[in-house]
């Protein structure tokens, strides 16, 4: 131990003292934005998480291919008639749209509107913990992307909000991490309620559905949107549906389990909302 | 040892470092195990305590823990003093109580990794995350699995540094 003490142990003691001083101020100030150390480092690797990222699709293709050709043909065909189906609806939709115009000139109400500017990402890195469920993608502040973003798959579905931007990658949080929290929208019911992240249901891949509405009859399956509440989220994004009810330890309220709708596992190409606006 | 085979040495043990890194933060977090993947950057900060002694166990320590404070996601500064700590704990085991072997390093690596779970769970349950149960079956999986990637880790690092004892003559 006299070793240790003689040389320069107690230097390396210091310095990580004031190693770890510094990065805990530094992560206190800078929310959302990643140490200098972290962003050269995302930045450096890059390319090695591009040609991981490739590699690891390329190989999910072939044994797609392989083992699974039957299984993804018959996927095939019921997404085939699905969207013979979805045409018919569009149709019948197309009408009651420019009905609903029509109307709006009468009343005099401002055409409802929803315009995003996106910016498409690849999904680089999955997360590097076990304690979060976070997703690194291809795209930073180069590109205009800012923390508090949403992400989108390419049904519209929610992925998760930015959370890190770094300078040509950026750390988002899926939409079941225990740090999640935002409004929802139930569609079916139309009322609001409080999407949660919560720590156990996290490795299921599910999220918490809280604050429901009193006297309100949720069943399975109900489609749970984002809200427009507060502004900061574009509202009638996808986030899942209700997988099961249950009433809390307290035994006062009640609760909702949710399934998003996007595929965490298997995210390759997302959408980052840069900015938005939409009028009702 | 002269100052320039010193640096070779450390320039070794980080290049050695970097496959590990790339496998901790790209590719075993594709394939969970029991839902979670394995912590290889601490295991490796312990086997090269174990193979070098204290000092030079504190000084990988903390460069390893500086790495997971800059690329983990939710770092706050604790991993850089965390296993600095764990590194020269290691290396003095292993320099003067236990043996410079494979059941040394599992030894302290479960240690190590013991450690660091109950600092997450604690702080978990403080920050209220969760409650225990939901924080331990995502804490002892992860301790278990580390420690089955000593299995690559430890001959990993045991290679390197006998490559390091012919090429620097030491």
């Amino acid at each position: 131990m006299k070793d240790f003490f003689r040389s320069n142990g107690p230097i390396i003691l210091v310095i990580a003292l004031l190693l770890a001083t510094l990065t805990a101020v530094g992560s206190y100030a800078l929310q959302g934005v990643p140490s200098p150390l972290g962003n050269v480092l995302g930045v450096v690797t890059t390319p090695v998480r591009d040609g991981i990222s490739a590699l690891a699709g390329w190989v999910e293709g072939v044994y797609n291919y392989s083992f699974r050709y039957d299984e993804l043909q018959a996927e095939n065909d019921r997404l085939k008639a699905e969207i013979a189906e979805l045409e018919a609806a569009a149709r019948e939709g197309e009408a009651d749209s420019k009905e609903n115009e029509r109307l709006r000139e009468l009343l005099e109400l401002r055409p409802k509107n929803r315009s995003f500017d996106l910016e498409s990402a690849t999904v680089t890195a999955r997360s590097s913990t076990n304690w979060s469920s976070t997703l690194t993608l291809s795209k930073g502040s180069d590109q205009g992307v800012a923390a508090g973003d949403c992400v989108v798959d390419s049904a519209w579905n929610l992925v998760g909000i930015i959370d890190t931007v770094g300078t040509n990658w950026s750390t988002m949080l899926t939409v079941v991490d225990a740090n999640l929290e935002m409004g929802a929208f139930l569609s079916r019911t139309e009322s609001i309620a409080i999407l949660e992240g919560d720590f156990a249901l996290m490795a299921e891949g599910k999220l918490k559905l809280t604050y429901l509405p009193e006297n309100t009859e949720l069943i399975t399956g109900d489609l749970v949107l984002t809200s427009s509440m507060g502004g900061n989220y574009p509202s009638d994004l996808v986030v899942g549906s209700i997988e099961s009810i249950h009433t809390d330890a307290s035994g006062i309220s009640r609760y909702a389990v949710i399934a998003p709708a996007a595929d965490l596992d298997s995210l390759v190409q997302v959408f980052i909302i840069k900015d938005f606006d939409i009028v009702e | 040892m002269t100052r320039q085979d010193f640096l070779l040495k450390w320039l070794f043990y980080a290049l050695a470092l970097l496959p590990v890194w790339w496998l901790d933060q790209y590719v075993l977090n594709r394939f969970l195990v029991l839902g979670v993947s394995p912590r290889l950057l601490p295991v490796a900060a312990v086997t090269v305590a174990v193979l070098e002694g204290a000092v030079g166990g504190a000084g990988f320590g903390l460069g390893v823990g500086v790495l997971c404070d800059a690329v983990y996601y939710g770092a706050w500064g604790g991993m850089t003093l965390g296993l600095c700590l764990i590194g020269w704990a290691a290396g003095a085991a292993a320099q003067y109580v236990l043996r410079r072997n494979f059941g040394g390093c599992l030894l302290c690596s479960a240690a190590g990794l013991a450690l660091l779970a109950l600092c997450q769970v604690v702080a978990g349950l403080f920050t209220g995350l969760a409650d225990l149960y939901a924080l331990l079956r995502v804490a002892v999986p992860e301790l278990l699995w580390s420690l089955c990637a000593l299995c690559l880790l430890y001959p990993w690092f045991a290679w390197v540094r006998r490559r390091i004892v012919k090429v620097l003559r030491l």
